[in-house]
C-alpha cells in the first residue's frame, strides 16, 4: 500500500516538474535552479496534501469535541492564510531563498580556513546505517531547540512583540499552527540554518521532521477536547498542553509565568521545570486585547501591527 | 586436472557475477541502489551518506568512489558487492570528482560553496582550495594533466586550473548554466553542455575560443563516450533525449529518447545498452542502442544522479 503510494506520488511530482515547472526555468533562463525547483515541487505537493489530510481529519474532530463553539468565527479565517503560506512552501522558499546565500558564504570561508563544519553522524557513526535512528534522532533535536527558541520569543521582550501575533489569537484552531510575524519566521528560520550548520541536518530528515512535527504541531492548536492520558501527557505535546501555554495570562506571560514551551514532545517542558498540567481547557488570547488593544483582523494588519510593536511605535 | 578445471569455472563464475552489478546514487535518499544487470532488477539498496552526487573507480580500478557531498566524505565502495570498505572524511563538499590522467591529482568541485579543491590523488592530502564562483559544477582534464576544467554554472563561464601552479590559469564567458564537460580524443577541443539552452559548446581550449556550437536538445547536460573511441552521448535534461556525437566531425550523429530527465550515464561493456539515471522520475533508463528502444525502466530512490557500471564499456 505504501509502495503504491509513493509510487503514484513521483509520478504526480514528475508530471508537475516536467510539465509546469522545468519549461518555465528553462524558458526564463533558471535551469541553474533545476534540481532544487524539483525538490520544492515536491514540498508543495506534500504541503498540499498534508493541508488536504489536516482539513479532512481534524476539522471534523474539531466539530465533534470543540472546547469552544463561535457563532462568527471570522476570526480564526485568517489563520487559513497563514497555513497554506507555509505548508504549501512559499515562506519557506521565500526564506530559503534569501538566508541561503547569507549561510553558504560563510559555509565557504570557514573552509576557505580550513574549518568544516561537523556533521552528527561523524560522531554517531549508526545514524549513517538506520533511516529510522536517524529520523528519531533529528527530531529530537530540532525539537530540543525549537523548545529552546520559543522559551526565548516569550523570554525577550523584543521578541515577544513579534511572537505576540501568534498568541493574539481567540479562536484558536488547527491552522493557528503557522499564524506567525514574518520576522518571527526569519528568525527561526535562521535559527534552524545555523543549527543545519552546526550538526549537518539531512535535507531527507528535514522534510520528514518537518511533517512530523507540522502535523503534530496542528493537531495541538486544534480547537478540541482531547488530552493525551496519564503516561502520553508526558510525551506527546496534546491539544489540552498546547492551550495551557495559550491561556490569557498564566500560559505565557512573561518568564516566570510561561508554561509549556514544547513543540512536540512535552518532556522538555518536564525536564527544564516548565511543565503545568492544569486540568481546565482555558480561554486563550493576550490580556491586553481585553483592555482593548489591537493586534489586527487581517493578514497585513497584523504583520504591520507587529512592527509597530517591535519598534514601539503603537503607545504601549 | 579436476581442480585446475574447478579454478577455471571459479574465475568464470566470479567474473560473470562480476560483470552483472550495477551502481545508482540515489541522492535524494542518501542510498545507493545496487542493480543486477542481468535481470535488471535492485537486489540491495543501502545508506551511503548525504547527497551522494556523482561516483567514479580509482584508477586502479580497486574500488569504486562515492562523493557524498553534504557528508564531506568520500565513501570506498568494493565494486563487485557494493560493501563500504572506507570512508574518508574532510573532503569538503565533494560534488563533482575527478583524478587527473597523470593520477598525481584528485580535484572535487563544490558546487554549493564556489570552490575547487585540489587533492593529492595518492593520499588525498589537501593541496589547494581554489575560489571559483560561481557553482563549480563538473571537472575534466587534458591528457597530459596540466590543466583541470571547470564549468562555473552560475556565471556562465568555463574555468582553467593550472595543476602544476594550482592557481586559476583563465576563465572565459559561456552559454547559459554550463554544465558536463568532456575533452576529445585528439585533446585539442572541450565540449560542454550548455544546461540553461539546446547546445554544446566546442571550445578549443589552447587558443581559448568558441569554435561551433552542436544543437542537441534543451537541457544540454552531461557526457559519457561510448566506447569506440570516435563518439560521445550526451544527455539533454529537458527535452528527454540523449545525443550521440561524433566526435570528429563535432556533430550529432543519432538520438534517443529517454524520459523523466536523463542525467548521468553509462554504457554496457558490449557497447549494446545505454544506462540512463531519470532525475525526475526516480528510475534507471535503459535503452538499446540499436532499437533506440527503452527496454526497461528500473525504480530506483529520489533524485538519481551517478551511475556506474561494473562491466562498461572503455572511457574513450
Amino acid at each position: 500500500m505504501w509502495n503504491w503510494i509513493t509510487t503514484r506520488f513521483a509520478e504526480l511530482h514528475a508530471w508537475t516538474f516536467e510539465t509546469l515547472v522545468q519549461p518555465a526555468l528553462y524558458r526564463f533562463g533558471f535551469m541553474n535552479w533545476d534540481e532544487q525547483a524539483f525538490e520544492a515541487t515536491e514540498l508543495f505537493l506534500i504541503g498540499l496534501i498534508e493541508v488536504l489530510l489536516l482539513w479532512a481529519i481534524f476539522r471534523p474532530v474539531e466539530a465533534l469535541a470543540p472546547v469552544e463553539k463561535w457563532d462568527d468565527r471570522s476570526e480564526a479565517h485568517v489563520d487559513i492564510y497563514y497555513a497554506l503560506l507555509s505548508k504549501l512552501g512559499l515562506i519557506p522558499l521565500f526564506f530559503f531563498l534569501l538566508l541561503t546565500p547569507a549561510f553558504d558564504w560563510l559555509n565557504g570561508n570557514l573552509r576557505m580556513a580550513g574549518i568544516i563544519p561537523p556533521n552528527l553522524e561523524d560522531m554517531v557513526p549508526a545514524l549513517q546505517s538506520s533511516a529510522v535512528l536517524s529520523a528519531v534522532t533529528y527530531l529530537l533535536i530540532l525539537d530540543f531547540f525549537d523548545y529552546w527558541r520559543h522559551r526565548f520569543q516569550h523570554r525577550f521582550k523584543t521578541w515577544w512583540q513579534l511572537h505576540a501575533l501568534h498568541h493574539s489569537q481567540r479562536q484558536m484552531t488547527f491552522w493557528t499552527d503557522d499564524r506567525e510575524h514574518l520576522i518571527d519566521q526569519a528568525i527561526s528560520a535562521a535559527w534552524r540554518a545555523a543549527l543545519g550548520l552546526l550538526i549537518g541536518v539531512p535535507p531527507v530528515q528535514f522534510l520528514t521532521v518537518t511533517l512530523i512535527s507540522g502535523a503534530i504541531e496542528s493537531f495541538s492548536h486544534a480547537n478540541v477536547r482531547v488530552k493525551f492520558g496519564s503516561v502520553g501527557k508526558y510525551i506527546l505535546v496534546s491539544p489540552h498542553f498546547h492551550r495551557v501555554h495559550h491561556a490569557m495570562a498564566f500560559g505565557y506571560d512573561g518568564p516566570a509565568k510561561g508554561c509549556n514551551f514544547a513543540q512536540v514532545f512535552a518532556f522538555w517542558d518536564v525536564l527544564f521545570g516548565t511543565a503545568t498540567f492544569a486540568e481546565e481547557f482555558p480561554a486563550t488570547g493576550i490580556p491586553d486585547q481585553q483592555t482593548g488593544r489591537d493586534y489586527g483582523r487581517g493578514y497585513w494588519s497584523q504583520q504591520w501591527l507587529g512592527v509597530r510593536r517591535l519598534i514601539g511605535a503603537d503607545g504601549k | 586436472m579436476f581442480r585446475s578445471k574447478c579454478f577455471v569455472l571459479a574465475l568464470v563464475a566470479a567474473a560473470s557475477a562480476e560483470a552483472h552489478i550495477a551502481f545508482v546514487l540515489n541522492s535524494g535518499d542518501e542510498t545507493v541502489s545496487v542493480i543486477d544487470t542481468a535481470s535488471q532488477k535492485v537486489t540491495k539498496t543501502f545508506r551511503v551518506g548525504k547527497e551522494p552526487h556523482h561516483l567514479m573507480a580509482t584508477p586502479d580500478d580497486a574500488y569504486l568512489i562515492v562523493a557524498n557531498a553534504l557528508s564531506n566524505d568520500l565513501v570506498f565502495l568494493d565494486r563487485q558487492t557494493g560493501e563500504v570498505k572506507r570512508r574518508l572524511p574532510n573532503i569538503s563538499d565533494p560534488y563533482q570528482i575527478g583524478f587527473s590522467p597523470d593520477r598525481k591529482y584528485f580535484v572535487s568541485a563544490s558546487l554549493r560553496l564556489h570552490r575547487t579543491d585540489i587533492y593529492s590523488g595518492s593520499d588525498f592530502k589537501l593541496l589547494k582550495r581554489l575560489q571559483t564562483p560561481k557553482a563549480p559544477s563538473h571537472v575534466m582534464f587534458d591528457q597530459k594533466s596540466t590543466m583541470a576544467f571547470v564549468s562555473l554554472q552560475d556565471s556562465n563561464e568555463l574555468a582553467a586550473i593550472d595543476l602544476k601552479t594550482q592557481e586559476m590559469a583563465w576563465k572565459i564567458p559561456i552559454g547559459k548554466q554550463p554544465a558536463g564537460v568532456w575533452m576529445t580524443p585528439d585533446d585539442k577541443h572541450l565540449l560542454i553542455g550548455i544546461l540553461g539552452e539546446n547546445y554544446v559548446e566546442v571550445i578549443d581550449w589552447r587558443a581559448r575560443k568558441k569554435v561551433k556550437r552542436i544543437v542537441t536538445g534543451e537541457g544540454a547536460h552531461n557526457f559519457i563516450p561510448a566506447g569506440d573511441g570516435r563518439h560521445v552521448f550526451l544527455s539533454n535534461r529537458a527535452s528527454n533525449k540523449i545525443s550521440k556525437i561524433d566526435q570528429q566531425s563535432l556533430t550529432v550523429v543519432d538520438e534517443f529518447p529517454a524520459p523523466g530527465g536523463p542525467d548521468c550515464m553509462d554504457v554496457t561493456a558490449d557497447g549494446k545498452q545505454l544506462w540512463v539515471t531519470s532525475r525526475w522520475i526516480r528510475k534507471v533508463t535503459v535503452i538499446d542502442l540499436a532499437t533506440k528502444k527503452i527496454v526497461k525502466q528500473i525504480p530506483v530512490g529520489r533524485s538519481p544522479h551517478g551511475i556506474y557500471l561494473y562491466a562498461h564499456a572503455p572511457r574513450r
